[in-house]
Order: C-alpha cells, then structure tokens, then sequence
C-alpha cells in the first residue's frame, strides 16, 4: 500500500486531550428559498469541533450536512447565528480548508496529473516544476491512479474523478479538511482502501475533518465524534464521542463487537430520521 | 469473399469524382446552344476563356483582393468587438440583463437592411462593407462568448478560491480556458456568414469586388462572365473554408487549450 511521504512528520494523538476550538457553530440557521417558499435548511445547530479532531456528520439527505460544510469553507452565509474559524468569524472564502464537495470540480481542460498539481502552481502554494512532479507522482499512487496521468476528466469514471479531486485536495495538505461523501461513487474495496489511507495521512499529519456522509459505519470507523442529523430541517439529535485508539486499523475495527455496539446505538437514533425524511418527501408529493 | 460495405481505397474515390466532374462538364458543354440557349447557362469552354482572359490581364486581382480585404477586415473588427461584449456583459450579468432584449433584437434583424444606413455614414467603398461584414459577425461572436461564459462552472471557481487561488489567476486558469473553446467555434461558424455577407455587399453598392463583378456582368448581360466570377469565388471560399474544416476536426473540448 503506498504512503504518502510526510512533509512534517508529528506523533499521533488521541481522542481525549483536552485541545484548542477550530470550528465554532453558534445557533446556527439557514433558510433558503424555492420556488418562492423559504425552506429552513438547518436550524439552532450548536457545535465546536476541537483541532486535531476528526468529526463526522451523518443524516437523512436534505437534512442541510452539506450545507455546513459551505458555511465553514465560507462559502454561503448562515441566515441566523455564527460561524467561527480559528476565533475568528468566517465572512469569506475560508483558504485554510481542503474542501471536497460532492461534485467534483475538476477542470475537464487539464489532464489528472495537471489537475492534481494545480495547487502548486498558485502563487501561494508555489512550486517548482521538478517538486510538483514528483508529489504529483506520489499522490497518483496514493490514490490508484497510475496510468490515467494523462487522461482527461471525461475520459474517467465516477469513482476515478473522486479520487483524482481527493488528490488535487491533499497534495497541499490543508490544515482542515470538509469532506462531502468522499467516498460515496467508489466500489466496496477501493472505499475501505481510501478510508485508510485518508486515516493514515490524517492521523499521522494531525488535520482537523469534518467528514459528511450517509455511511454510518464509515462514520464511526473513521471518526472521533459522531454526530447524529434530524431531517429537515436540520437539527442535531444525537452525539456520540468514539472512543477507538488511534492510529486505527480500519479493516480490522470494524470486527471488534464494540464497533458493533457503537453502530447499533447510533444506527437507533438514525433510523427513525431515515423513516422521517421518506415519509416527509413522500407527504410533500 | 470481400466485403460489401468495406470502404473503398480513397485513389478510387477520386477517379470516381474526377470522372463525375468531367460527364457533368461535358454534359454542360453539350447542352450549351443545343438544348438551353447559351444565353442562360453559358458554357465550360466560355467560363474558362473569359477566367483565362481576367487572368491574363490581371483585371481579377483588383476584385478578389478587394473581397479578401473587405473579408478579413470586417471579420477582425467584428469578432473583436463580439468578444469585448461578450466578456464584458457575461462579467456584469445586471447590465446583459437591462440590454438583452435590445440585443436580441438587432440580432433578428437582417443586417443587409443596414447597409444602406452604413453608405450614408460611411460613403460607398470599403468602409460601408467592413462595416456590414461586422454587424453580422459581431453578433455571432457576441453570443458565443456569451455562453462560453454562462458555461464557467462557478462550483470550479468556488474550489479554486478554497485552494487560495487569486482573481487573475481563476481567471488565466479557469475562466479563459473554459471560454475559449467556445470562441473558437464562433469564428469558425461566422467565416461563411462574413464571405455571405461581403459579396452580398459588393453585389449592392460597391465599385469592386467579386459581388460586384457578378452583378456587373449580370446587368450586362454576360453570362459567361456571371459563371466566371462565381468560379473564382468558389475557389477563394473553398482556400478559406477547407483549412477551418482541418482545424475543426483537430480541436476537441477534452484537449487542453492552454
């Protein structure tokens, strides 16, 4: 399996050390407006994500996850409430974050390679051409794509473009990642594969994630904290912090019975909102 | 056993269409006089003789030079502009909003009316033509920068801001790159509306030019000389139209326009 070569290397850390506030969310709403109805989104979410913390976002769809994510990448203003970065509001577009939405956003003019390493040719991330080579280089085995450096977006399928946009995020290595169903177009194997890797590099380069997804054994794999969505609008039901070691061994976690505990707990407090936004789509029908 | 439908080598499918050309020639040289007055259809050996004369004592050069130049230059000022415009109001959605319906309107309407309006301001000559040839490819380049626009994906430059990306360089690395493509297949598409357009205003009010040769030698009752300059024009378009074809099959949108 390949691993990504470290531009600093730190110790892990665990779960439990009492750390810094990253992300604030302050009583938090958003409305938005269709058809000339206002649609509350998300409503009175609270929540602070530490550094260094790896959080996931689970729910119904349109249960406004996304829209989070938007709030914090700083690019959509909350109706209601705060939205804070490092102790400071987020009022534009926030560069410290990685942000991987679930289209992607790939530029279908660029090879994969040229799209991997266009971060580098920014002027704020500047670098030279032999440098941004071979991180590309590193970064197209990391995610399985070698061969395909030369291949345009459309030539690619679902599942290749998600990896080549995870690639084009993690190269420059933000401090903050929010990642919108990363995984979401990939087969079974390759997911847990990526999983991992996403665990190792995250773990061993102590980012602070906020990762959405409808997966909730990914969440609880992978995360730190899961937290639970109501359908719309939006709401925070539950909470759950997960106490599993880190490093982690995904493969091998997901055996473990506490796992499964942990799973059901929280796949109780999911399943009624699942049953409530079907129900909701099809009252609205 | 061969195949049936297995194309067949392209040395064969040129004799095929040499020959094709020389029946339909020698057809037309037959039916010349015999069964249509050559008055109407002239006739091959005529249109050859009266092209060899103009040749000969270089009284065409005058005329297709005059075509070409009319050509080019109204093409030039009028894809520029198109573009300006386009940029400038794909940029400023508010302002393209106020004068859309205007545009939209001028673009329905045939530009020949115009010319009359350009010979006021302009006078007859070239001006009054470029002038013409302009207000047709202007609108053409106008809406196809304008939907290279509208087609940016703003989701791309919401990424690209994330990634620390300034202005200029979403713009150098996205927003050009994205457009172009689509000012390329404006400036091919507009090249036969530009030569429709300048012969027509050659036809109309002008001194030179192969319109005006056409409609010269129609008013004098030459038809051998009518055939004639509507030869030398299609060779002209076919030296201009046939490389736009080569560079239409070599661009495709996957292909990196950096």
């Amino acid at each position: 399996m390949p691993v990504l070569r470290l531009v600093h290397p730190e110790p892990a850390v665990g779960p439990t050390e009492a750390r810094r506030r990253k992300i604030g969310l302050e009583k938090v709403a958003v409305d938005f407006a269709t058809r000339g109805k206002t649609v509350r989104a998300v409503d009175g979410v609270t929540l602070e994500v530490p550094e260094k913390q790896f959080l996931a976002l689970v729910g119904p769809s349109g249960c406004g996850k996304s829209t989070i994510l938007n709030m914090v990448a700083g690019l959509l203003a909350p109706t209601e409430g705060t939205i804070e970065y490092d102790g400071a509001p987020v009022l534009a577009a926030n560069t410290r974050v990685g942000y991987m939405t679930q289209k992607d956003t790939l530029l279908p003019w660029r090879t994969v390679a040229d799209n991997i390493g266009i971060a580098f040719e920014l002027r704020c991330r500047k670098a030279s051409a032999g440098e941004r080579r071979e991180r590309v280089a590193e970064m197209i085995d990391l995610v399985g794509l070698g061969g395909f450096e030369r291949h345009y977006p459309a030539e690619l399928s679902g599942g290749m473009r998600k990896r080549a946009a995870l690639a084009r995020m993690l190269i420059y290595e933000p401090e903050t990642l929010l990642l919108d169903e990363p995984f979401g177009a990939l087969d079974a194997q390759l997911r847990l594969l990526l999983q991992q890797e996403l665990l190792h590099l995250v773990e061993r380069r102590q980012m602070t994630v906020i990762l959405v997804t409808h997966d909730l054994e990914e969440a609880v794999l992978m995360a730190d904290r899961v937290v639970v969505f109501t359908s719309r609008p939006g709401r925070i039901r539950a909470t759950r912090d997960i106490p599993f070691e880190r490093p982690r061994n995904a493969m091998e976690l997901r055996f473990r019975p506490e796992f499964s505990a942990i799973h059901e707990e929280l796949w109780n407090e999911l399943k009624d909102e699942f049953a409530a936004s079907i129900g909701g789509e099809r009252g609205a029908k | 056993m061969r195949n049936r439908n297995a194309a067949p080598k392209p040395e064969v499918v040129l004799a095929q269409q040499l020959v094709f050309l020389v029946v339909l020639l020698a057809t037309w040289q037959f039916a010349s006089g015999r069964l249509i007055p050559a008055f109407y259809i002239s006739s091959p050996s005529d249109i050859v003789a009266i092209v060899w004369k103009w040749l000969a004592d270089g009284s065409i050069w005058l005329h297709v030079g005059s075509t070409i130049i009319t050509l080019f230059m109204g093409y030039a000022v009028g894809a520029l502009l198109g573009i300006g415009f386009g940029l400038l109001l794909g940029l400023s959605p508010r302002t393209e909003r106020l004068v859309a319906p205007f545009i939209a309107a001028l673009y329905g309407l045939p530009k020949v009316a115009l010319l009359p309006l350009f010979v006021i301001f302009f006078g007859i000559g070239l001006v009054s033509k470029v002038a013409l040839v302009a207000s047709v490819v202007i609108f053409l380049l106008f809406y196809a920068t304008l939907a290279g626009v509208r087609d940016i994906d703003r989701d791309i430059i919401q990424s690209m801001r994330l990634m620390g990306a300034r202005s200029d360089e979403i713009t150098r690395k996205v927003r050009l790159p994205a457009i172009l493509p689509w000012i390329y297949t404006g400036l091919r598409t507009s090249i036969g509306y530009a030569l429709t357009t300048t012969v027509v205003s050659e036809a109309l009010s002008s001194n030179r030019g192969l319109g005006f040769l056409i409609e010269y030698s129609a008013s004098q009752f030459n038809s051998a000389g009518v055939f004639g300059a509507v030869v030398v024009l299609l060779v002209l378009s076919s030296v201009i139209m046939i490389p736009l074809g080569m560079l239409e099959r070599r661009s495709r949108p996957t292909r990196p326009s950096r």
